[in-house]
């Protein structure tokens, strides 16, 4: 627990191949209500899965423990090999975890380039901040000389903004947004708000990145192009990814292993085509009244 | 897809890096001695400009707050009072002190600024302390609060011996000049647009758009709010202190929840998140009194209206924001700069923040 951010970082470093993203018999309660029981999940480098159910299934819920917005009532969440339990969502963030949101929650009024440069900024400037009493320390020490040099101008601080502006550009540019990139976000169409928004997932340099409904609101054609997208982010920035979608064909095409959430519980688990005949998935979709008259698996 | 080559704004500039940092502060220090030397025989301006100064000061600051980070504070005439006392006592308890190696003019002033600076940190260390609990929440609380801080300043102030109580401190050597007072207003705006054009800055504006989206990109958004607020009452602190070395006496009557929102008022009108808008509508509220009082005097309606006029700010002020809220609800400049508003022949900064 006393572990500093940087140091989990190292750890996970020195460990290839090790889950990037676990969760372990997490469940979470909101006073009676079970939104989450005993989930568990494992998410490598490389890896593309996807996180499934009907509506209200826990799916969101899932990411937000995952994420550290809610804190799980029982279980544990590891990232980097890390317990991040009790952590804050930007703590998380900086071990390496990014997500995008349901409901497109970008900084509005700022614009495309600005938006990408806040999450640049946040990793960029990644202090020796954690648990213990000496980290908080440092960490406010190293934050008040990075005011200074803010407000005084200095050299150096000229020189971080520029690379914070390139290495924002050229996340646009991955996107397909350099020609949006001096526009505020909400002037944006909403597929290129999408787009921004994993750019801008990106910026925190994540090793995993979760999307939560990325293909919400798309048409046909845009869902196809995501798919490559989202491929192609996996294998240029090295990342794992997990997957939030309704939308079965995109879901179906790209993951190569799904979690099925009903009513906060896992009904299945494992392959595509092997999720798609489990009888538990149909009923949840389709509902028992399908199965009779179709006589069990389709 | 490409874009068109925008050079960099660093490309344009003749200003090698190193000195951009006090470039600002070379060109501003002759115009404040000038201005000090214009201003070296008019006491009434004189006064007059300090009270808008302080006012630029405590706009500009509040505007860190309520502007750029989204936050609603609505009691910083607190801080202002925490300055003014700490500042105001130090003077009192220096006041027959000089420092020898200088000349009385000068160790004045050294004095001064040092009261000053005491004043400002304390008012800080204040913010630090109302803010870390309260800015832990989201959403009004941080209202609330500031709301209750400003109120036990008040009501501390006015049974304490040390701070004269009800009556107030009188006899602080009024040290303060013209030029001391325009110098902290040019370094209160030059930190908001340093801010403002910093990665800090854009961490303060992603705050205020979406605090969560904000949290899950990886910025603290606790430490930011209360960095953001800190520095927002360190200069509250330092607008007291120079309030408190040009007005005769200070009293809990200057400070009360009236002056906050009257401050408030002064940010919103200019619009929430515009230094320009903040520095504009300071001036232009503080002028008002005195150009209602001119305009009724020359209009030759009973004196007494004329002496009124204190009375009547108020409504006017609450007139004068429901008119806005109506017809131009983002404020006079909304979250625009000068620069934005300029005609387009003028040579315009590229802006930081669309």
């Amino acid at each position: 627990m006393n572990a500093s951010v940087q140091e989990a970082k190292a750890q996970a470093e020195v460990e290839p191949g090790a889950p990037l993203l676990q969760a372990d018999g997490v469940s979470i309660q909101f006073g009676g209500l079970k939104a989450l029981t005993n989930f568990n999940l494992s998410v490598r480098q490389g890896d593309l899965q996807g996180l499934i159910g009907p509506n209200g299934a826990g799916k969101s819920t899932a990411f937000n423990v995952l994420t550290g917005v809610y804190q799980p009532t029982r279980g544990e969440v590891r990232v980097a090999g890390q317990r991040v339990n009790q952590w804050l969502p930007h703590q998380i963030n900086h071990l390496g975890l990014a997500r995008t949101f349901q409901n497109i929650r970008l900084f509005r009024a700022l614009s495309a380039l600005d938006n990408v440069k806040v999450a640049c900024r946040a990793q960029g400037a990644l202090h020796p901040e954690g648990v213990g009493l000496g980290a908080k320390v440092k960490g406010a020490f190293f934050n008040y000389c990075d005011w200074w040099r803010a407000l005084l101008l200095t050299p150096r601080f000229q020189q971080e903004e520029r690379e914070l502006t390139q290495q924002a550009e050229r996340l646009l540019e991955v996107m397909g947004l350099s020609h949006r990139r001096d526009e505020e976000a909400r002037n944006l169409p909403y597929g290129e708000q999408r787009r921004l928004e994993i750019a801008r997932a990106l910026g925190t340099q994540p090793k995993v990145l979760l999307l939560d409904e990325p293909a919400a609101g798309m048409n046909t054609r845009e869902k196809a192009d995501l798919m490559v997208l989202i491929r192609k982010l996996r294998d240029d920035f090295k990342l794992g990814v997990l997957v939030i979608e309704h939308d079965m064909k995109l879901v179906m095409g790209i993951c190569e292993h799904i979690t099925v959430l009903d009513h906060g519980e896992t009904i299945a688990r494992g392959a595509p085509a092997q999720v798609r005949s489990d009888r538990k998935v149909i009923e949840a979709y389709l509902g028992d009244s399908y199965l009779e008259s179709h006589g069990g698996a389709a | 897809m490409e874009t068109p080559a925008i050079p960099a704004p660093e490309a344009r500039s003749v200003v090698p890096p190193s000195l951009r940092g006090v470039l600002p502060l070379v060109v501003a220090l002759p115009v404040l001695a000038l201005f000090q030397w214009v201003l070296s025989d008019a006491p009434f301006a004189t006064y007059l400009l300090s009270v808008v100064g302080v006012n630029i000061i405590l706009a500009v600051s509040l505007n860190i707050v309520n502007g750029m980070t989204g936050q609603f504070s609505i009691g910083h005439a607190g801080f202002m009072a925490v300055g003014a006392y700490i500042s105001g006592v130090m003077s009192l308890s220096l006041k027959d002190i000089a420092l020898s190696f200088l000349p009385v003019a000068a160790s004045d002033q050294v004095l001064f600024v040092l009261a000053l600076l005491v004043g400002g940190v304390a008012a800080a260390l204040c913010g630090f302390l109302v803010g870390l609990p309260s800015l832990r929440l989201r959403g009004d609380y941080l209202a609330i609060v500031t709301l209750g801080f400003g109120e036990i300043i008040r009501v501390v102030v006015q049974n304490t011996d040390a701070f004269g109580r009800a009556l107030g401190l009188s006899g602080i050597p009024q040290s303060s000049t013209p030029a001391m007072v325009y110098f902290w207003v040019f370094l209160t705006v030059l930190v908001a647009r340093r801010i403002t054009g910093s990665s800090h800055g854009r961490s303060l504006w992603a705050i205020r758009e979406d605090e969560v989206a904000a949290e899950a990109m990886g910025v603290d958004t606790t430490g930011y709010k209360v960095r953001s607020f800190v520095i927002s009452s360190f200069f509250a602190g330092i607008a007291g202190g120079l309030f408190a070395h040009f007005v005769p006496i200070i009293n809990p009557g200057s400070f009360t929840f009236v002056k906050s929102m009257e401050i408030v008022v002064m940010v919103v009108l200019g619009g929430l998140g515009s230094t320009t808008g903040a520095i504009v509508a300071a001036t232009f509220l503080t002028l008002l009194p005195e150009g209602l009082r001119s305009l009724f005097a020359v209009l030759g309606a009973e004196g007494s209206l004329a002496q009124k006029v204190d009375q009547i700010r108020m409504p006017v002020y609450g007139l004068l924001l429901v008119v806005l809220m109506l017809a131009r609800p983002q404020g006079l400049f909304g979250t625009k700069e000068l620069w934005d508003v300029l005609p387009r022949w003028i040579p315009r900064k590229r802006r930081g923040l669309a």
